[in-house]
């Protein structure tokens, strides 16, 4: 079990803050999916965390130890950054190998992890970019450690592959702290358990997803019968039976009643996404991160 | 090592311009030897004492600074890797690796010194060389062969980390900010070009001087790296 704790921490660029004051404790293995708008200061947040930024006050401590002032502490961090960090004149295989060198590790068993075998002979530079992220986040795998901070790892990743990353993070938050950003709220509602949302610099949320309540909960059905004059229930989005309740438990006694009427329920699935009411919510809440400087940065 | 393979692999044509430069200036040097022997065949006109300079003697100490050019140029490819490495997030990551600023300048100053190295060390061979061909005495060659060890190394260091700060220090990825590193560089031998004309009786202690100093500066740019500039001039 391993703690990621950043008290009062306020970091940014060329002394501009980006971060103020931002205080939270992740005490379980587990993924915190990071959100914000753009600037709002989630790759800042990132980059204070792995060190790479000195915070103007507070400190970052993973399993007590300050990482400003810990070496040792700061090799315990995985980074991807959305930069590729890619050496481009190199195959995949040198790529690797050089990364391997620098921070120790496999290649060949990072390459096997990532099914990129077909394109170990390849340049980086000519891979597409999706390929290139591949090789990048397989980096990230070479040694394992114990906290893994992803800035958008499946950006450019097709689903397929996107859902292999997450398998292997969910593997991972087993018994590490991983902290993961996504623009695809769907996806971070897939992978997380919980919840860092970043809002102008500050922490707008932080807590376990199970917790975000939709002011309502909208419920598609797929049958094979019209079933709108069992429960109120109209044929909308997607061929979907779209059914609102106010509390989900409500939604396991509509299936009920369907069921004992005899009707064949091919589907079920809520159709709005509480991460996305959040994140509106907050996003209308905080027009300052349409400008602010760090812009560039998230 | 592998910083150093890598920048050859990305540029080759600063290292052949270098090469070039280097060789050419081998030349120049070995020259003095034809002006001395025109000289004592036909109409003194470079010789010393005739009120012009002693071009046949400052040719030799003008060549070492060309060598010193030679061995900028040559060394150059590791500041490209360096811009490139910087706008492609790799010194991020090194960065992220717990690295610090004096970490990664180290890193490159090696390889810069590495391939500076290796083609001072060409241009030693081929003083020798052509030195031993236009029957140059020994004391000369090792003279010129033992300055451009003392300079070169010394430029190099001093260039490349101007040139990385310089880098570092930009706002925009494509500026141009480290070529006036490497002209700030190249202006720095500038006293070995000009001495062996106006006090060539001087020119090889000013040269060692001149060594000293770029030496001292270079410690004290390298050591005050991390305090010179800050981790997030680093990032892409």
């Amino acid at each position: 079990m391993h703690t990621l704790e950043l008290v009062n921490v306020s970091s940014g660029y060329g002394g501009t803050p980006v971060l103020h004051d931002i205080s939270f404790k992740a005490q379980e293995s587990a993924i915190y999916v990071v959100l914000g708008p753009n600037g709002a200061g989630k790759t800042t947040l990132f980059r204070t965390i792995a060190g790479i930024l000195n915070p103007y006050s507070g400190k970052v401590l993973f399993d007590g130890e300050n990482l400003a002032q810990s070496k040792d502490a700061r090799k315990r961090i995985n980074y991807l950054s959305h930069y590729n960090a890619l050496p481009e004149e190199m195959t995949v295989r040198n790529a690797l190998g050089f990364y391997a060198r620098i921070e120790g590790g496999d290649a060949r068993e990072v390459i096997s992890l990532l099914n990129l075998e077909d394109l170990e002979d390849k340049k980086v530079s000519d891979l597409s970019q999706g390929q290139k992220k591949r090789v990048s986040i397989a980096k990230v795998f070479l040694r394992e450690r114990d906290l893994y901070l992803l800035d958008e790892p499946t950006s450019n990743l097709d689903p397929a592959v996107s859902k292999e990353i997450r398998d292997i993070l969910l593997r991972l938050s087993k018994d590490k702290i991983v902290l993961y950003s996504s623009h695809n709220l769907y996806e971070a509602r897939d992978v997380g358990t919980n919840l860092i949302l970043v809002r102008d610099g500050e922490i707008g949320y932080f807590g376990e997803i199970s917790d975000i309540k939709s002011k309502e909960y909208r419920v598609g059905i797929r049958t094979t019968t019209d079933i709108s004059k069992m429960i109120d229930a109209k044929l909308g989005e997607g061929g979907y039976y779209v059914v609102s309740f106010t509390e989900p438990e409500e939604a396991g006694l509509a299936l009920k009643k369907l069921v004992e009427n005899g009707v064949l329920v091919t589907e079920m699935r809520q159709l709005d996404n509480p991460l996305q009411e959040l994140f509106e919510a907050n996003h209308k809440q905080s027009p300052a991160a349409k400008t602010e400087g760090g812009e560039k940065r998230n | 090592m592998v910083i150093a393979k890598r920048s050859v692999s990305l540029s080759k044509t600063f290292l052949i311009v270098g090469i070039f430069l280097g060789l050419l200036s081998v030349l120049i040097s070995s020259l003095s030897d034809l002006i001395k022997y025109i000289g004592t065949t036909a109409t003194p006109a470079n010789a010393a004492g005739t009120g012009g300079f002693d071009l046949a003697a400052a040719l030799p100490l003008v060549s070492v600074a060309l060598q010193v050019f030679a061995a900028i140029t040559f060394a150059t490819p590791v500041l490209l890797l360096y811009v490139y490495d910087k706008n492609n997030g790799v010194l991020e990551y090194f960065l992220s690796l717990g690295m610090n600023q004096g970490d990664i300048y180290r890193q490159y100053l090696k390889a810069a010194l590495m391939l500076s190295s290796s083609l001072v060390g060409l241009e030693v061979v081929a003083n020798v060389v052509a030195g031993l061909m236009v029957g140059k005495t020994g004391l000369l060659i090792l003279e010129v062969s033992g300055l451009v060890v003392a300079l070169a190394l010394p430029v190099v260091s001093f260039s490349t980390l101007i040139m990385m700060s310089f880098s570092s220090l930009q706002k925009q990825r494509v500026g141009a900010n480290q070529p006036l590193g490497m002209a700030i560089g190249i202006f720095i031998v500038m006293p070995a070009y000009i001495v062996p004309f106006v006090v060539p009786s001087l020119a090889i202690a000013i040269d060692l001087l001149l060594a000293a100093v770029v030496a001292a500066l270079s410690l004290l740019m390298y050591l005050s790296a991390s305090r010179l500039i800050s981790r997030e001039k680093l990032l892409p």
